[in-house]
């Protein structure tokens, strides 16, 4: 290897951070596109560089939103990059533009919620192993080709984001912004429908109103997701008051 | 739009609009160009949602490094010396105060204790670099070390920060 690759590699972390301009950045460029080492390493860099931004996070004016949900809806968006013979087939390419962005939007979300019970809280991370699911269980919903996204209100406050797959049968529910419930009260999740009603899980208290995802399986036609607030020791049926409910 | 799309549009935009508003502001400084740039991230993101690929890093990753670019090349359009010398001194502000100037929150107090644990020179490098909006090479004439060691530096700054922050990939 030569002095000048060598030195190439050592710009992973200046590029990482956009901390290189110019000529640099161009170079570097191209030696990305053919070294996959220093594509994998700023991809990893990144997840580090994105934590650094997060903990910046401020709320933008509530203006902002309504101005950029207009300029979205008069902006078309781009085409999947190369999409061979996309002639004749618009119908195909657009809808796979929308999974991809359902598909962004929810990967954001699991990562969201990833940090909000992020790795240093113990009892947090227990729930997680215990009555969330694996990020494997969600990916693999989040990522199913026939997944669609509803989002609803709660009753009393909150909303509901729920990416569901019926070819795989499954369901991931999070919710935002959860009212806090008295101390000997949980929320409950439940399928109802033709086939009776079955529990699918007591969702973990809360985390600033945060709570998911949770994958929920065994979907059948006609179903409804129906959120509870119950006593903290869970019930067999669901009683009220019903704080959500949708038709899948 | 399609329904969904501004359904899935608006969601995006309540998971990502604070951290890239936060980012840019760091960056930019400036109010207003600062929520000029967040809405032109925000727009891109929406046009090129297609060109997202999960394979090659998380949704987040994918917002905040356009947001953190677009960031950048503003200011880098702009710069003027008076204004970089400000910069500076606020480019260290996120490792020593920042905590109560915003409100309490739990990424924040993470990312502070693992900016921390660097050595001096390699917390500068990356706070003057990412939340001032340098060059290395720049960084390297700040803080007096050659180039090659501010290169160096950054690297093994983010690596022990990805580690520290349990970044899994
Ligand atoms: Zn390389």
């Amino acid at each position: 290897m030569s002095k000048r690759e060598r030195d190439e590699h050592t710009l992973a972390g200046p590029y990482a951070m956009d901390a290189i301009s110019g000529p640099d950045r161009a170079r570097f460029e191209r030696h990305l596109a053919g070294c996959g080492e220093c594509a994998r390493e700023v991809a990893s860099l990144r997840e580090a560089t994105s934590r650094l931004a997060a903990a910046t996070a401020i709320s933008p004016p509530p203006e902002l939103k309504e101005r950029v949900m207009a300029a979205a809806a008069a902006t078309r968006q781009q085409p999947p990059a190369a999409e061979p013979r996309a002639v004749g087939r618009r119908w195909h390419a657009r809808r796979r533009v929308r999974i991809r962005l359902v598909l962004a939007v929810a990967a954001a979300a699991v990562a969201v919620v990833a940090v909000l019970f992020g790795v240093n809280n113990g009892v947090m991370r227990d729930q997680l192993n215990h009555d969330q699911a694996s990020s494997q269980q969600v990916a693999a919903v989040l990522t199913a080709r026939d997944a669609t996204m509803k989002t609803g209100t709660v009753r009393g406050g909150g909303t509901v984001t729920i990416v569901m797959s019926h070819s795989m049968r499954q369901l991931v529910f999070t919710a935002a912004d959860l009212r806090g419930l008295p101390a000997a009260g949980r929320y409950e999740l439940w399928l109802a429908g033709p086939a009776g009603d079955r529990p699918v899980t007591m969702i973990p208290a809360s985390h600033h109103g945060m709570a998911g995802p949770v994958v929920a399986s065994g979907l059948r036609p006609g179903d409804h997701l129906v959120l509870t607030a119950e006593p903290s020791g869970g019930t067999s049926r669901p009683t009220t008051p019903i704080m959500f409910d949708v038709i899948l | 739009m399609a329904r969904g799309d501004a359904d899935a549009f608006d969601f995006l935009y309540d998971q990502v609009a604070a951290s890239v508003f936060g980012i840019v502001r760091r960056v930019v400084r400036d109010p207003a160009q600062s929520e000029e740039v967040t809405q032109d991230v925000l727009l891109e993101v929406w046009r090129n949602a297609a060109k997202f690929d999960a394979e090659r890093g998380s949704a987040t990753a994918w917002v905040t490094t356009l947001a953190h670019r677009r960031a950048v090349d503003r200011v880098r359009s702009v710069q003027k010396e008076a204004d970089r010398e400000r910069r500076i001194a606020t480019a260290v502000i996120p490792y020593d105060e920042v905590a109560e100037a915003v409100e309490a929150n739990l990424e924040r107090e993470r990312v502070r204790r693992c900016l921390g644990s660097l050595t001096e020179l390699q917390r500068e490098s990356v706070t003057l670099a990412y939340y001032g909006g340098y060059t290395y090479n720049q960084v390297a004439s700040l803080l007096g070390v050659p180039d090659g060691t501010v290169k160096t530096r950054m690297r093994d700054a983010l690596i022990r920060l990805r580690d520290c922050l349990g970044v899994s990939e």
